[in-house]
């Protein structure tokens, strides 16, 4: 190419912000990168909470402690109301990408069904939590009985208010899904929405893990 | 784009006139105030470096900045004259347009000073990591173990038995001027540790130019051995880690006696506790002889004849601020001190805090209470104060 | 080469308010940062005056002690988080668009939530001054003095700058995520990433660190919170918590803090010194290396703020902090070498540019020592470390972003600032600060622990802090100059034209002020000085 000093116009039009590309890169959509930048600091936020769950747990004599209440080491149920809150929750990361797939191929009935039951799986996911927060607290585990209450509810709890934003994302997608603003040339929101469910549930898989599942430790005689 | 065209001789000129101005003003705003700037330049330049090391760690530790501010020294000379040299020497000069070289880089220029700066820095790595392994350890074979308590706002020392664990003698009073300070075998090892009552303190001695954190929950250690030829000097300390509004208050001494004396010394003040048993951790006045500063009282009225005054220790500070005696009448203090775990006592002086001391009751850790008798004294102005913590101040009139 | 001004009608101003309240154009957001973070940088320096008026002589003469903790704790957290990062989030906002020849953010409306967050933080914070008193353990906050004990900062004001930080870093965040989207998603054709100008590149390395940092501090304070508030035992030692736990957490943030504090002032150093040597950029390459690289590393020394707690793996962390000193020795030969040979316009923003090289380079050096451990187990925790914090982030980024404003605000007003003013405030201001922050070095080796309200009259420490409190008030007369500068400018200046300063970047083939949406035509971008280069029609010597 020749070397020239011609400048190259930008098109404009009578509204000048119209006719500017929403972005001169292909690949994926902005509101999608946001979304993956917005979920990157969320894991960081994360990684605070699960670093200082190791540190406390590394320094404790013996993981679950005992409960002075009744004398007895902590003990977390998964039955009747975590272990399938848990599988409820990994359902609805499932229905959540039907959905986009749904929509993908502008098949807004298939969309709006599939985020219907999503939005009702976390709901009920939240409510299946905080019945079992009730429970605890009765036997005896509080935000304030030592390190491994504390840990217990800081990270079940934040996870609990990231699951609540993730519902109220996805009803407002269903809501504008209802409205008929999203086909299948035209679904930013619903990918961005169905990303953050998936990272929601990802954090619960390893949560649950860690807080249900990894083996404790007794304190050396 | 500038208004009137000025040659740079001029430009520089006037530049070097304002900058002078500037210095000398300020100079002379300083002798105004009282600073002197002949000292203060002194400081100036001797101060850049730390003091000399009394301890055969804080020497090594000198040794190595001495290293690492030669190189500093060397690198700044270097670069600031280059920026310098470079901003004088290259200056436009009035009416000249000429585009210079558009060099955009020299990927040489970018290896020499890629490679150079980290050969330098591993050194400086290395050496810095050979002192640490020689001044950064705790060996419990340490001859003499003394622990410093961390309180807010007191320095507690409690001088240990071999064993690390049973207390022999427990100082109160921090600083070596009112009486206490932390004593010291001059050439002997001494395993210090440190343990907090409450928040994080920090344990300096600007003299070993070394410090250590003291944090509740943990027991830091280090040992340190005070040169020979240092014997007889006191050497001053502070809490270096903010822990609230009496930070600034939490001074320390330590004071280097002989060998001999220090054991002569220990030897004296751990006598066996009434009951027979080591003292848990903790700033507990165990071993301690009866409470001290009075005689027993003869020829005068029986002690407990005159009045009781009520005096509270309560936040690092007396709930009181004057109090009222009768002349020539021993009289008691109820003294209660309601810090838990910090230690309190009650102490009156003639005239002004700094005045001379007249009466010092035992000092002893809250929550508790004693009751102090104190002998008669001659009608007068007298201040009581806490020895501990000399911010603690009131005033008592005997009349 | 073409120059339109979309001239707006007048209104009424009334509107006028309106329509600053509600913008999300990035232009008007950018200056809304720059008028918020000046309005705290000042109140932020008028607590500093303060207490260098308490230190001057020994003895507590003008504040309790309680009092003195929460003016240092306040003057070190609004300058942090709402005067320095903001200030340079504010630049990016106005310039970067423009550099890269897009029309606005990527996505305005959050960029002017993230805006407006500041100043409620601002506020929260604030209020401590009205609810018995602030914080005052310190910007760190340690636990357990940020417990709830007996003799510690319990009040609300504690509580309120917990809230207030997690705002801000908040709108941090936000921030970042804008940045990235807008420079990985709407450069002009022809932009590619190697032809950004290093200003955008520093602008990507800090939004990366903040998105990665900035959460792991919220995590922090709200465990704090959670400590203070609802009987947690995260950081309490009584119940089986771990003070230094926190120490660590909040670290993690607050070391690559100070690179999102340093990298744009960095970037706008590595604006000004071409244009003003009339030289490319020398080792642009290398220059991003070097950026990327103290990002990456700046992740990976935090425990050396921890080296005397006595539970940090030190050599680690040493060798680490040592190896950061390379990149930014590689930036400082670059800058240097830029100027070398050059033809150097010696205008105000290129006098803070040399400033920041020559004061930045001090606090490189003085950094190097606390590297080393055994010296950091006598420096740390004293007025060697104050210097040092001040010397790279007043002499380094303080004197960056004065050389930013002096060069962009032809374009934001259309105005330049006066040149001899701004000659007579960079000459008080570098003689100010050195008389101010170089006597602590001494003071610190002398044994002058940090964020003491008094000082033993024996000590010897007298005279040096008498030298430092006239500094400050020095700083202080030179910061009026620059409000005079400001005012008068804003009112009478120069009128600047699109490109006073003959300078490289897209920013300056626009309109001063641009209109919305910066542009009507766009030079051919084909280097990293696409002005240059249709100024010269690439004739020059490549």
């Amino acid at each position: 190419m020749a070397l020239t000093t011609e400048t190259h116009p930008v098109p404009t039009d009578h509204n000048p912000l119209a006719s500017m590309p929403h972005d001169t890169h292909g690949g994926i959509s902005n509101p999608v990168l946001g979304m993956l930048l917005f979920i990157t600091s969320e894991v960081m936020f994360f990684g605070g909470l699960f670093a200082a769950y190791f540190n406390l747990r590394a320094n404790a004599p013996q993981w679950p402690p005992i409960n002075p209440e009744t004398n007895e080491v902590f003990q977390l149920a998964i039955l009747p109301f975590v272990g399938p809150a848990t599988l409820l929750l990994i359902l609805s990361s499932v229905t959540c990408q039907v959905a986009v797939w749904g929509i993908r191929r502008d098949d807004r009935t298939a969309f709006l069904r599939a985020m219907a039951v999503t939005v009702i799986l976390g709901i009920i996911f939240l409510v299946m939590q905080l019945i079992d927060y009730s429970l605890l607290g009765s036997e005896g585990l509080t935000l304030s009985s030592g390190s491994y209450g504390t840990t217990y509810y800081t990270l079940t709890g934040f996870h609990g208010a990231h699951v609540f934003g993730g519902v109220v994302m996805l009803s407002v997608v269903l809501y504008r899904g209802m409205a008929g603003q999203f086909s299948g040339r035209h679904y930013d929101a619903v990918e961005a929405a169905s990303l953050y469910w998936h990272f929601v549930d990802v954090v619960w898989i390893l949560l649950f893990s860690l807080l249900y599942l990894l083996p404790g430790k007794t304190a050396a005689t | 784009m500038s208004s009137s065209p000025r040659s740079r001789t001029s430009q520089t000129a006037i530049f070097a006139v304002a900058v002078g101005a500037a210095i000398i003003g300020l100079s002379l705003v300083l002798v105004g105030l009282g600073v002197n700037l002949l000292d203060a330049g002194h400081i100036f330049v001797t101060g850049l470096f730390p003091p000399v090391a009394v301890t055969t760690e804080g020497a090594q530790i000198r040794d190595l900045y001495t290293i690492v501010f030669l190189i500093a020294a060397a690198i700044f000379i270097v670069v600031e004259g280059l920026i310098i040299w470079t901003v004088i020497r290259y200056r436009r000069k009035p009416g000249d347009d000429t585009l210079p070289p558009q060099t955009h880089g020299n990927n040489i220029a970018e290896l020499i000073w890629t490679i150079v700066p980290t050969v330098l820095v591993i050194f400086m790595f290395v050496i810095s990591w050979q002192t640490l392994s020689a001044v950064d350890k705790s060996s419990d074979e340490a001859q003499t173990k003394i622990r410093a308590v961390a309180g807010q706002f007191q320095w507690t020392f409690d001088y240990l038995a071999p064993d690390g664990k049973t207390i022999l003698y427990t100082e109160f009073i921090p600083l070596a001027s009112a009486g206490g300070g932390m004593n010291v075998p001059a050439g002997r090892t001494v395993q210090l540790s440190l343990v907090s009552n409450d928040v994080i303190h920090a344990f300096y001695v600007p003299q070993f130019l070394f410090k250590r954190d003291v944090v509740p929950g943990r027991v830091n250690q280090f040992d340190f051995t005070v040169n020979e030829s240092d014997v007889g000097q006191t050497f001053r300390g502070q809490c270096a880690e903010l822990c609230g509004s009496g930070h600034a208050i939490m001074l320390f001494e330590v004071t280097a006696m002989s060998a001999a004396e220090f054991d002569t010394w220990l030897a004296g003040k751990a006598q066996p506790a009434p009951s027979g048993e080591p003292a848990a951790s903790g700033p507990a006045p165990s071993g301690q002889p009866a409470p001290s500063g009075q005689p027993a009282p003869s020829g005068q009225p029986a002690p407990g004849a005159g009045e009781t005054l009520q005096v509270t220790a309560q936040g690092v500070k007396f709930n009181e601020s004057a109090l009222t005696a009768t002349a020539e009448t021993p009289f008691r203090i109820d003294f209660k001190n309601e810090d838990p775990g910090t230690p309190h006592n009650v102490a009156i002086h003639q005239g002004s805090p700094t005045g001379q001391e007249v009466f010092k009751g035992e000092i002893f850790p809250g929550v508790a209470e004693k009751t102090y008798d104190v002998p008669a004294l001659p009608a007068g102005a007298y201040a009581f104060v806490c020895t501990v913590h000399p911010n603690m101040t009131g005033t008592l009139t005997v009349q | 080469m073409a120059t339109t001004t979309l001239t707006p009608a007048a209104s009424a101003s009334r509107s006028a308010l309106y329509a600053w309240l509600t913008t999300t154009d990035h232009k008007k957001i950018g200056i809304m940062y720059l008028i918020n973070s000046f309005f705290f940088f000042f109140f932020a320096g008028i607590l500093a005056l303060f207490v260098r008026t308490e230190l001057a002589q020994p003895g507590l003469q003008f504040v309790t002690d309680q009092t003195y903790n929460e003016l240092f704790t306040m003057h070190g957290t609004i300058m942090i988080f709402l005067f320095v990062i903001p200030i340079l989030a504010g630049f990016g906002n106005y310039v970067v668009p423009l550099q890269i020849g897009a029309p606005d953010m990527a996505f305005p409306r959050i960029n002017a939530l993230s805006f407006w967050m500041l100043p409620l933080g601002g506020i929260l914070l604030l209020l401590g001054f009205v609810t018995g008193g602030t914080a005052a353990a310190g910007w760190t906050g340690y636990p357990p003095l940020t417990e709830d004990y007996p003799l510690a900062s319990t009040g609300t004001g504690q509580d309120l700058w917990i809230v207030a930080l997690i705002l801000i870093g908040t709108s941090s965040i936000l921030g970042a995520i804008n940045f990235l989207v807008t420079i990985f998603k709407m450069r002009a054709p022809g932009m590619t990433l190697f032809r950004m100008p290093i200003l955008v590149w520093t602008v990507i390395v800090t939004s990366v660190l903040v998105l990665m940092a900035t959460p792991v501090i919220t995590s922090a304070l709200i465990m704090l919170f959670i400590d203070r508030n609802y009987g947690g035992s995260f950081f309490d030692p009584r119940v089986g918590g771990d003070p230094i736990l926190y120490q660590n957490v909040f670290w993690f943030y607050s070391h690559p803090a100070v690179y999102v504090m340093i990298l744009p002032a960095m970037g706008m150093v590595s604006e000004i010194l071409p244009v003003f040597s009339r030289k490319p950029l020398f080792g642009y390459k290398a220059f991003i290396f070097a950026t990327a690289a103290i990002g990456a590393l700046g992740f990976s020394v935090w425990a050396h703020h921890m080296f005397t707690t006595g539970a940090v793996y030190l050599p680690f962390f040493s060798i680490m902090t040592f190896l950061i000193a390379v990149p930014t020795g590689v930036k400082m030969f670059n800058w240097i070498f830029t100027m070398w040979r050059g033809q150097l316009m010696l205008k105000t923003p290129i006098l803070f540019a040399i400033g920041f090289l020559m004061m930045f380079l001090i606090g490189g050096i003085n950094g190097a020592f606390s590297a080393s451990v055994p010296v950091d187990f006598a420096v740390h925790d004293t007025y060697w470390v104050v210097a040092h914090l001040h010397y790279v982030l007043f002499g380094g980024s303080v004197f960056g972003i004065m050389g930013g404003l002096y060069y962009w605000f032809p374009k934001m007003t259309g105005r330049m600032m006066n040149e001899t003013i701004g000659k007579a405030q960079f000459v008080l201001m570098f003689i100010g600060f050195n008389m101010t922050f170089f006597p602590m070095h001494e003071l610190g080796l002398a044994g002058m622990p940090r964020r003491i309200a008094d000082y033993s009259s024996t000590a010897g420490w007298n005279d040096l802090n008498m030298v430092a409190t006239i500094g400050g008030f020095t700083i202080a007369l030179s910061m009026a100059l620059l409000l005079w500068n400001i005012f008068i400018s804003l009112r009478s200046g120069e009128p600047a034209g699109d490109d006073p300063w003959e300078a490289n970047t897209l920013e300056w083939a626009t309109s001063s002020p641009p209109p919305d949406y910066n542009f009507d035509r766009l030079p051919e971008i084909r280097s990293e000085r696409p002005l240059f280069d249709l100024r010269h029609g690439r004739t020059a010597e490549h």
